[in-house]
């Protein structure tokens, strides 16, 4: 467990223990105003939150409570959909085939307290989950899930798709709910060309749905676009939802293609050690900011930045030759890839106004399962 | 948190995934190769605790032998961590910038034997405040950069100048000197030793400026898992800081005597094209810095092709051999950055599992 010195509400942000992850309340908000005030007045498309990036009920709640939504969120696991199922969220559709007995029982068990909805890709699988919804006396919600640009799960769009969907019509104990693709993300600043290639993607999705419904059959979901794309996902024919997940926080990952949205999550770091003129060793290293896929960012210092990090340690340099921070400053770091960063604290320091204004727990912290 | 506990005597096989299992035995094959290396050597291994995060397993170590009895701790929360389990000697291996970190080393030191590096004077000065004002002793040992351009004193004199300062100052008991260092890629065991001693021997060598000033230096803490063997038998080492050893990384497996104890289990989710299977676990659980990706036990003709948040992706020369359901083994590129994004170890031994450890000081940053 984290084990930071909690400081009473209202305490300056920059007298918090260190490294801290920090949320910026301003910035929070004006993320999912600006995302969800496109699906409030959007005439197709609604949005599904995807709470994996950020792991917290809290601000689950925000963005369900801030409109233009299905009234339910994706996440990746069945222990996942465990915690936002106690923190009361009724409708949660779990992004990722599940296999296992263990699982698919657990899965069963929540289904008898929400709505859920799973991903399929294999008619075994299906048969699987179909056996345990009839022994728990539950119905399960199933998703064809469909490979476009991942090449992760999924079964091909066209024949093997509808096939797949037929199957799930047939199968008691199941309830077809329809298909999906994750196409992304698309990093890709130019209007145009995201828009082509997302399109490009998720075409085959919408001719699959046409295939499916040619034979009688209704295809209430079709999910598909995220953060990188969801005003042109959200606006194909075609397309019921959308479900972005890393809009609410940001990263800087998706900074220059996302401009619209603000990075609201930081890490809080401290000066430790000061060996070099232009070198700063800071007390957060990749176990505090998780750097797997890139470096974090010092907005604050242009000058600046992290050429390294170790461990426990991230390397502070200053181009110019003379850093501007002296032991004991704080300085905040964006981190490169947000998912990574929130896994690694228990704890949220929301601020606003530079004072504490509230600690929120990053309920699904580890859950992998 | 992760929330999974299995019963005792659960075969492997039965266990939902994924999961962090140690293998007992190789566990303690470890920790007696450490035990036999040091039994009679004036060097001693401190573990350090950053890699382990769980005070029953460092207590393992110290009833094995080979150690001086107390362990190493990145932060001054892992610190409290395993003073809490029983641990009384902790050396702090990072500088506390803040007087709220040092505050709580001082109060630490009420409960046991409590040292702390430094390389600043300004922070000493701060650490004998605060001590004084709590009325206790602190240990300091100066850190020396050898390898790393990271934290630590560039010049024997800046050592001098610490120690003689720390050596005035209340509430402050200088200890002596301390140093980390590494080395990229796969060395061979020639290269350890050549680059090892020459690392060691400029954190020795401060030692030695010290001693001339007539100051005592009575902990030389230095060595990791790459030179465990080398510091062995280094005159003027009294320990090594050893970490990723125990569990180990297949990054480190040119330590020979050193195998892998800590793998992921997961299971197979999805064969969607005939060479692909998709595994339950991603980089969110399995940890890829500077993007070394795990490695696969067993059948070498099945590689790790990615890695996404919640997906592994495997790849196999013909037909996959894996089908849906079932279970595979990988072990990281970096161990303590694996372990520090879980919440418990299945221990294993015989195929069942036979304990269940807490990861206690997981996510310990502050």
């Amino acid at each position: 467990m984290e084990r930071p010195i909690f400081k009473p509400i209202g305490t300056p942000t920059e007298e918090l223990d260190t490294p801290a992850l920090i949320i910026d309340l301003d910035a929070l908000e004006h993320n999912i105003r600006t995302l969800h005030s496109f699906f409030k007045s959007n005439v197709g498309a609604q949005v599904r939150p995807h709470v994996e990036a950020h792991r917290s009920p809290a601000i689950a709640h925000k963005q369900l409570a801030a409109g233009g939504t299905v009234n339910g969120i994706a996440v990746n696991t069945v222990s996942q959909a465990e915690i936002f199922s106690q923190n009361g969220f009724s409708d949660i559709f779990i992004a990722k085939e599940i296999v296992t007995i263990q699982k698919i029982a657990h899965m069963c068990a929540l289904a008898q307290h929400c709505k859920i909805t799973v991903a399929v890709d294999n008619i075994e699988n299906l048969k699987t989950l179909s056996e345990a919804a009839l022994f728990n006396n539950v119905t399960l919600h199933t998703v064809v899930d469909i490979n476009t640009a991942q090449n992760l799960c999924g079964v091909e769009p066209g024949l093997p798709a509808v096939n797949l969907a037929l199957a799930m019509t047939k199968t008691e104990g199941i309830e077809f709910a329809g298909i999906m693709t994750y196409e992304g993300p698309i990093l890709e600043k130019d209007s145009g060309q995201l828009s082509q290639l997302s399109k490009k993607w998720i075409q085959p999705v919408l001719d699959t749905r046409e295939l499916i419904e040619r034979e009688g059959i209704t295809v209430g979901m079709v999910s598909a676009g995220g953060t990188h794309n969801y005003e042109i996902a959200g606006s194909l024919a075609g397309v019921t939802e959308v479900s972005p997940g890393s809009y609410a926080l940001m990263d800087y990952k998706y900074r220059e293609c996302r401009p619209q949205f603000i990075p609201a999550a930081k890490v809080m770091a401290t000066v430790m050690s000061h060996p070099e003129p232009q070198l700063a060793l800071l007390d957060c290293g990749q176990k505090a900011v998780g750097s797997d896929l890139g470096f974090p960012i010092v907005e604050d210092f242009p000058n600046a930045s992290i050429t390294s990090t170790s461990a426990e340690h991230g390397y502070l340099v200053f181009s110019d030759g003379q850093s501007e921070v002296d032991l004991g400053d704080k300085v905040l770091l964006t981190p490169f890839d947000l998912g990574n960063c929130i896994n690694l604290y228990d704890y949220m320091n929301v601020v606003r106004s530079g004072k504490l204004n509230s600690v929120w727990e990053v309920s699904a912290r580890g859950r992998y399962r | 948190m992760d929330n999974y506990r299995p019963q005792i005597g659960t075969l492997i096989k039965d266990l939902d995934t994924p999961c962090l299992i140690v293998d007992m035995d190789t566990l303690e094959h470890n920790y007696g190769n450490v035990a036999s290396t040091y039994k009679d050597t004036v060097v001693k291994m401190r573990q350090h605790s950053k890699n382990i995060k769980s005070p029953a397993i460092a207590n393992m170590q110290i009833r094995e032998g080979g150690t001086m009895g107390g362990v190493c701790a990145a932060k001054v929360s892992e610190a409290e961590v395993m003073v809490d389990g029983g641990i009384h000697d902790v050396l702090v291996t990072s500088q506390l910038p803040t007087k709220d970190k040092i505050l709580r080393l001082c109060n630490l030191a009420k409960r046991a034997d409590m040292k702390v590096v430094i390389d600043d004077p300004r922070n000493l000065r701060l650490i004998s405040a605060i001590a004084q004002e709590n009325k206790v002793t602190i240990g300091v040992l100066i850190e020396v950069d050898t390898s790393m351009h990271r934290a630590g004193i560039r010049t024997a004199s800046q050592g001098v100048e610490l120690a003689k300062q720390a050596t005035d100052l209340p509430g402050i008991d200088f200890k002596g000197v301390m140093s980390h260092q590494s080395l990229l890629g796969k060395p061979d065991r020639e290269t350890r030793f050549i680059e090892g001693r020459r690392y060691m021997q400029m954190c020795l060598d401060v030692k030695t400026a010290i001693e001339d000033e007539g100051i005592p230096v009575e902990i030389v803490s230095t060595g990791e898992t790459w030179t465990i063997d080398v510091a062995a038998d280094m005159p003027g080492i009294t320990e090594v800081e050893g970490g990723t050893y125990a569990l180990m990384a297949h990054s480190n497996d040119y330590m020979e005597d050193y195998d892998i104890a800590v793998k992921v289990l997961s299971t197979v989710i999805s064969t969607p094209r005939s060479s692909t299977a998709i595994g339950d676990v991603g980089i969110r659980a399995l940890a890829s810095p500077n993007g070394v990706l795990p490695a696969i036990d067993g059948d070498l003709k099945i590689k790790v092709e990615g890695l996404f948040d919640e997906h592994i992706v495997l790849r196999s020369q013909g037909e996959m051999p894996l089908k849906i359901g079932d279970k595979f083994l990988l072990s990281s590129g970096q161990q303590d950055i694996t372990v520090n994004r879980w919440d418990k170890f299945i221990g294993i031994r015989d195929g069942k599992v036979e304990a269940i450890f807490d990861i206690l000081a997981r996510g310990c940053h502050n």
